[in-house]
């Protein structure tokens, strides 16, 4: 404990964040910016779902140990926590649906270069490159096998069009700004730029929006 | 089909997030501390106020555990405000989103400083910025007269199970200020006047949605703001007007990449003065 932190004990204006709604935040974050970006965002590196991933594990334990408890009192406490725990649950299970969603559609683009792949969880990437696999090899058997040899891939972009499909990054988003900051944004006509002040909801292109959400200075909404 | 839901968050989802707003609540039973994932919950002791999020206080609320406390803007005076705010004052934009809430200095006595700026001041680094369910915009501190990021959903949540609470909280208030004849029937009177007033607020701000798709028609610019519009209005509207975005962009790609090459080609022509616009790169 250094100075600071006894400082900040007797500073009455501090509202140090603790971790636990941080994470929450940082969580539902992620979830709305999954549902609403166009493309696979980057996996949280810095271990936010190995944190919830605990706490959720060490709630359970939890709720199965008052179980047993049959008193009224701390089953209304029960009956929160267990209505809490099933709130998390849904909002990591609906975060992990929507990456996998896009995934499934563009297997092959996530695949295709270190930059890409690197967006993937372990478990993500394991899932993708398994599932690429067999599909593939069910095609083979099923038809490509009758094709001559050079027609039987899937990532062919001999013609100068690569056969790999990719999501659209240029469409539209709604952001929120969470700091003043320069927005910039490409249109059909002009290319606008406007200071924008906090919580400003703006529309613009995904591609012009990509730097602003990766500073943090935004979020998709 | 791992998601079949579109891209964009739907109604139920933004209902679902709604539901994290910080509310306030008087008591009626003490309950100890709950250890939470997302936190501990405050020690509730009758008959002092808790802070505590929509879902738990609707929960404490069926039980007859708790009464929650309406924000200030949910107050038929503040609704009334905003919508002379909204319709005479600037009947083109929404009425501002409420203002980050401030506190004294303790360095500089006699001055105010934003919380958010705190935050980014004492931890810059890891620091997270809190935003739309998270600030605390819908408890009873709520500065009246700005309706926040999920007003709708909030307000429509508390009328229907806590409307008792939003009428009793009226009682003293706004005994005999006109009316309008607006809120006309359902619930008890002051409960409905404040339906009344938020149905008027609704059907205000659809119809400046509406308006705003007439600018998108010819939306040539690379942006257009939206502030002040609440969750559920952009849930409402969301697939409408990024298709429109998206179709006028595509419609107007061949346009747009020769109007780039154009633009190009004068700035190669003049002194190789480019950098001046980061953009010309793309």
């Amino acid at each position: 404990m250094d100075i600071d932190d006894i400082l900040r004990e007797v500073d009455p204006t501090f509202h140090a964040i603790p971790q636990e709604k941080r994470d929450l935040q940082e969580l539902t974050r992620a979830w709305i910016a999954e549902r609403c970006a166009p493309e696979l965002l980057p996996w949280p590196a810095n271990g936010l779902f190995e944190r919830i991933d605990d706490n959720i594990k060490r709630q359970i334990e939890k709720v199965e140990e008052m179980t047993g408890d049959m008193d009224p009192k701390t089953n209304f406490a029960l009956i929160v926590i267990q209505t809490e725990l099933e709130r998390y649950r849904y909002l990591v299970r609906s975060y992990l649906r929507a990456r996998i969603a896009k995934i499934d559609r563009h297997t092959l683009h996530y695949l295709s270069t270190d930059d890409l792949r690197s967006r993937l969880s372990e478990m993500e990437l394991a899932y993708a490159t398994h599932h690429q696999a067999l599909l593939h090899n069910h095609y083979l058997s099923s038809f490509l096998s009758s094709f001559p040899a050079n027609l039987q891939n899937l990532n062919d972009a001999s013609a100068g069009i690569s056969m790999i499909e990719t999501p659209d990054l240029e469409s539209a988003v709604f952001i929120r700004v969470l700091k003043n900051t320069l927005v910039q944004g490409r249109g059909v006509d002009t290319d606008d730029a406007v200071e924008s002040d906090e919580s400003d909801i703006m529309i613009l292109r995904w591609a012009d929006a990509k730097p602003l959400v990766e500073a943090g200075s935004a979020e998709l909404v | 089909m791992a998601l079949p839901l579109p891209p964009g968050l739907t109604h139920a989802e933004v209902a679902f997030l709604a539901e994290m707003e910080l509310v306030t609540v008087v008591p009626r039973q003490r309950l100890e501390s709950i250890d939470l994932l997302s936190g501990k919950t405050p020690t509730l002791r009758p008959p002092h106020r808790a802070d505590l999020p929509l879902w738990l206080a609707l929960l404490l609320k069926k039980q007859r555990r708790a009464n929650i406390l309406p924000p200030a803007w949910l107050h038929p005076d503040s609704l009334r405000s905003i919508l002379l705010h909204e319709t005479k004052l600037d009947p083109e934009a929404f009425s501002p989103p409420p203002p980050a809430p401030a506190r004294a200095d303790p360095a500089r006595p006699g001055l105010a400083r934003r919380q958010q700026q705190q935050q980014e001041q004492r931890e810059s680094g890891g620091g997270v910025t809190l935003s739309a369910p998270f600030l605390a915009s819908c408890t009873a501190d709520a500065p009246a007269g700005y309706l926040p990021y999920h007003w709708l959903e909030v307000a429509e949540a508390m009328l229907a199970h806590a409307g008792d609470d939003v009428a009793a909280s009226l009682g003293s208030g706004s005994g005999g200020s006109g009316g309008g004849g607006s809120g006309s029937g359902s619930g008890s009177g002051a409960a409905g006047e404040v339906r009344g007033l938020l149905r008027d607020l609704v059907e205000v701000r659809a119809a400046k949605m509406r308006s705003s798709a007439a600018k998108l028609e010819g939306f040539g610019g690379g942006l257009m703001s939206l502030r002040g519009v609440g969750a559920m209005e952009l849930a409402e509207s969301r697939g409408f007007v990024l298709g429109v975005v998206d179709g006028v962009r595509k419609i107007g790609a061949s346009a747009e990449a020769a109007r780039r090459e154009e633009e190009e080609e004068r700035m190669g022509e003049g002194v190789d003065e480019g950098e001046s616009d980061e953009e010309m790169g793309f």
